[in-house]
């Protein structure tokens, strides 16, 4: 049974089962759960919640809408009561978990228009999910902004699909730019007809875009999904 | 006003409940008698892009304390509505812009009459702007009401996060080149003069190439949803001493009521601010709906009671 807001009327959320949980680094986790007849659109988030079902957060989900998992991309905040919670689970517990929901719908116009991918940090779920779903939909150009190599997810599988430059802002690495993703912001590919998406932190994307706009974008070819108060 | 019994339930009241009819004080409640609908607001659920820590109704990502409502929900109550009379249909959220079907159901609605939607202008309208710009070849007005807080960038900036409220105007500017009526809504600023207050968004308008003139609605202190905060009780004499026949014609639960979906349930609510108190839920009807009286009960009724406050912009 397809599990959507148009068929689902129920207030409480639903339950899944946790695959696994990866850690790429001492902050940032990838949480597995099992798919259960869960379906969702590309850009979706869902929210998660925490042991006592009071406090929810929304994460984007980072899978492909024909994978048989559904995977996020989750940074630990400090006192963080839900990613903290999460991020400590094992195989065979349940998650209480939202329906899909999202406004941010990349490659939307990929049939008619060039398009472009920026993300910073976990803000890389949404373009995982589309790399995914749609692996013969190349973006024109992808920029993505990380703390460091291990937090980089889906790097070299995006390497291998596209046109991708890294930015490392706490580490130095022979071959790939150390600083900032707004550092690198005259390689994106200008053009009025392509659409620009942008995921992550408020910052960079306010930068981003303003910068886009500045260059002549109109902003209905910027489409942002900011990643704001996440947690307490 | 006339004086209702208050003991026993009547044609009138749903409840008859006493904290329903009578203040904690002893003092026969408030309450508007309502003539007819001019006004039906849809709430489209609490689901938001944003998570404002003062949303008055507690939105944000994911939240589902309302659900999202669907085209089939909302077409029953625009098609009796009409048959009652109803001047405009409006839209609240949560952000409507979220919800799926929202387009749908103001494109079904602008068939028949003017419409005005309440929005916070960021990613989830500017995402469907091309939709949008189509509801225009409608025979009826499509207006937007576009939450700026605070004529300072910054402090409007620290809880709707970092850009919006550039965004926000820029979103406002592309609307109004579409050729949308728009108007702002902004909080009360302690202690200020609402003049000046309004004078401080002229700069930012003037660099949209947004009109000076913008109606600007401004909003009292509403208390968050769930919140019981110590209020004076809106009694009968309050309502025939302080208030006359025009006044309490004002109120909006006299011309207006709200649709939304709780549990899976459409309800008709008494008005856009009262949808957590289940006392305010008036049956699944719009004709039955209009003649229960509503108590002045909730908090948010004295809010109205003491500054006039109206979320209503009939005829914008």
């Amino acid at each position: 049974m397809k599990k959507t807001v148009e068929n689902r009327n129920i207030e409480e959320p639903l339950t899944l089962t946790v695959k696994s949980v990866i850690n790429y680094t001492s902050s940032l986790y990838e949480l597995q759960l099992d798919k259960e007849g869960y379906e969702f659109t590309v850009g979706d988030c869902a929210a998660l919640y925490s042991a006592d079902g009071k406090t929810s957060r929304p994460y984007s989900i980072a899978s492909g809408t024909n994978e048989p998992v559904l995977r996020f991309i989750i940074r630990k905040m400090p006192d963080g009561v839900v990613s903290t919670y999460l991020g400590n689970l094992r195989p065979g517990k349940k998650v209480q978990i939202s329906l899909p929901f999202g406004w941010f719908r990349p490659g939307q116009n990929r049939a008619d228009s060039p398009f472009v991918f920026i993300a910073t940090g976990s803000g890389i779920a949404p373009f995982l999910a589309f790399m995914k779903s749609y692996p013969k939909s190349k973006p024109a150009y992808v920029l993505y902004g990380v703390k460091t190599l291990p937090e980089a997810v889906g790097y070299g599988n995006l390497k291998r699909w596209s046109n991708v430059d890294l930015a490392v802002s706490r580490e130095k690495i022979k071959g790939i730019y150390n600083g900032r993703l707004t550092g690198l912001l005259d390689r994106i590919p200008l053009d009025k007809q392509t659409h620009y998406y942008l995921c992550g932190i408020d910052s960079m994307v306010e930068e981003t875009g303003s910068w886009l706009e500045k260059q002549g974008i109109d902003i209905t070819s910027i489409h942002r999904e900011v990643f704001f108060n996440a947690e307490e | 006003m006339q004086k209702n019994n208050i003991k026993t339930k009547s044609a009138h009241h749903h409840i008859d409940r006493h904290d329903w009819l009578i203040t904690p004080d002893d003092n026969p409640r408030g309450y508007i008698q309502p003539q007819s609908i001019k006004e039906l607001w849809f709430h489209t659920g609490t689901v938001c892009n944003l998570r404002c820590p003062f949303c008055l109704e507690g939105s944000k990502p994911g939240d589902n304390r309302i659900n999202p409502i669907l085209f089939e929900d909302a077409k029953p109550f625009i098609d009796e509505a009409l048959e009652l009379g109803v001047k405009q249909f409006s839209f609240t959220g949560g952000e409507p812009f979220v919800v799926k079907d929202t387009v749908k159901i103001i494109y079904y609605a602008l068939k028949h009459r003017p419409c005005l939607v309440l929005t916070n202008a960021t990613e989830p309208l500017l995402n469907r702007m091309q939709e949008i710009i189509k509801l225009k070849d409608n025979p009826n007005s499509l207006s937007f009401r576009v939450s700026l807080d605070h004529p300072d960038p910054v402090k409007h900036d620290e809880s709707r996060g970092k850009g919006n409220f550039n965004l926000a105007l820029k979103v406002l500017a592309k609307l109004h080149q579409n050729g949308f009526k728009v108007s702002l809504a902004r909080l009360t600023l302690p202690g200020e003069d609402p003049n000046e207050t309004n004078k401080a968004y002229h700069p930012f308008l003037k660099e949209a190439g947004l009109p000076l003139d913008i109606e600007i609605v401004i909003f009292p202190e509403f208390h968050l949803p769930g919140s019981n905060p110590e209020i004076p009780y809106v009694t009968e004499s309050c309502m025939t001493t302080y208030k006359n026949e025009q006044t309490r014609s004002e109120f909006m639960c006299n011309f207006s009521k709200m649709v939304l979906k709780k549990n899976g349930k459409m309800s008709v609510y008494a008005c856009t601010l009262v949808d957590d108190d289940s006392d305010y839920d008036l049956g699944s009807n719009l004709t039955d709906s209009m003649k229960v009286r509503v108590m002045l009960k909730h908090h948010r009724c004295y809010s109205c009671f003491a500054s006039g406050a109206s979320c209503s912009q009939l005829g914008f």
